[in-house]
């Protein structure tokens, strides 16, 4: 038996785990990394997303400016490209809608008729039509004898301003551009009516 | 009597078995058909409305979405193909109007390139790292190559540089004459 031979062994038994918790800990180290660089690229892209969208208006905000081009015929007196801030001192009663939206037929013919009722006393109805394509948006209209003003949202940029969660959606602006109410639901005469009362009588 | 038991017992997971797989063969078979019979309105639509999402159900290509909404945007493709328009210009129409988060495959642009780019960041991070641990690793073993070489090579040298000492050389010969 060579003792040298014992002496020169010895250190080579160990090395060969040494190795693999070596080559272990830089998987762990390496993918942690990965990990860490991978949300942390996406704590930064949601951050930048929320701060692109912004808080969601509630009453006593005020509400987000927009420009929208308006249907032809469908302007309610307004300029064919509108903008909300060009309508202060007037309260706004803004919906949220779209043609293939059930709930929105339930309130389309209320909407109409307290357009009608309030457009002298300087209230602007404004409809913003979500995710629709022309066509049967204009047949919708039409359907409804609508009147009042009513235009596309463009890549969905007032209903992301506004936040909106779904269609009907209508917002109560006050003459200074502040939101005074959000109603989330089909409106009826006798709640748009006094929603837009106590615009009028502030 | 537990031979008995056991037979039952056995029987019984096997009929369970069959039963589940029975279920999922027919289902199974039934989508397959139903899927064979889907109605393909006009394969052009289709193909574009296979590149469109749908608006309101997240995760949906439109092509498959049989909600209202959906029928409305693939009766809009339809008409705006009977218009002339070719493919290019019906997807364009559609990211103009409901943005680009519509296309199947938005551009690579803005926040859209941070999500393609965010996993291929995270390789480049992975392997970078894996690169330069091993890097080091065989900077190490090769420096221990080294000096081990060193030590040797020194033994070498030093058993060298004896058998050329003149001293050393006269006293070989001297032995060597006495004996």
């Amino acid at each position: 038996m060579n003792p040298e031979g014992t002496l020169n062994a010895s250190p080579a038994t160990p090395a060969a785990p040494a190795k693999s918790n070596g080559k272990g800990k830089l998987l762990i180290v390496a993918g942690a990394v990965a990990a860490i660089a991978a949300v942390g690229v996406l704590f930064a892209l949601a951050f930048s997303l929320v701060s692109q969208q912004g808080a969601r208006p509630t009453a006593g905000s005020p509400a987000p400016d927009f420009s929208m081009a308006l249907y032809p015929g469908y302007t309610g007196g307004l300029p064919e490209q509108i903008k909300l801030s060009d309508l202060r001192g007037r309260p706004v009663v803004m919906n949220f809608w779209a043609s293939w939206c059930v709930e929105c037929y339930k309130e389309a013919d209320a909407l109409e008729a307290v357009y009608r009722k309030y457009k002298d006393q300087g209230v602007v109805f404004l409809g913003v039509d979500y995710l629709d394509t022309e066509a049967p948006a204009l047949a919708y209209l039409q359907q409804y004898n609508i009147t009042y003003a009513n235009g596309v949202d463009v890549q969905q940029k007032i209903a992301k301003a506004y936040r909106i969660t779904g269609v009907p959606e209508t917002f109560f602006i006050d003459k200074n551009g502040v939101v005074r109410e959000v109603i989330i639901a089909p409106l009826s005469e006798a709640q748009l009516s006094a929603s837009i009362d106590r615009l009028l009588n502030e | 009597m537990t031979k008995g038991i056991l037979y039952h017992e056995v029987t019984k997971t096997r009929r369970v078995a069959i039963l589940i797989l029975s279920v999922f063969v027919s289902s199974w078979l039934i989508s397959a058909v139903v899927q064979a019979q889907a109605p393909v309105p006009d394969d052009q639509t289709y193909r574009i409305a296979k590149q469109l999402n749908c608006p309101t159900c997240a995760g949906r290509n439109l092509a498959d979405c049989p909600t209202e909404t959906c029928t409305q945007w693939k009766n809009e493709i339809k008409a705006q193909l009977d218009q002339g328009k070719n493919a290019e210009e019906v997807l364009a129409y559609f990211e103009a109007r409901f943005g680009p988060t519509v296309l199947q495959e938005p551009p690579k642009e803005g926040t859209t390139a941070i999500l393609w780019a965010a996993p291929v960041g995270a390789a480049i991070v992975f392997f970078g790292v894996v690169g330069v641990v091993m890097w080091r690793m065989s900077q190490r073993r090769s420096a221990q190559v080294a000096v081990a070489a060193a030590t040797g090579g020194a033994n070498a040298n030093a058993h060298a540089s004896v058998a050329a000492d003149p001293f050393v050389s006269e006293l070989e010969r001297e032995v060597k004459d006495e004996s």
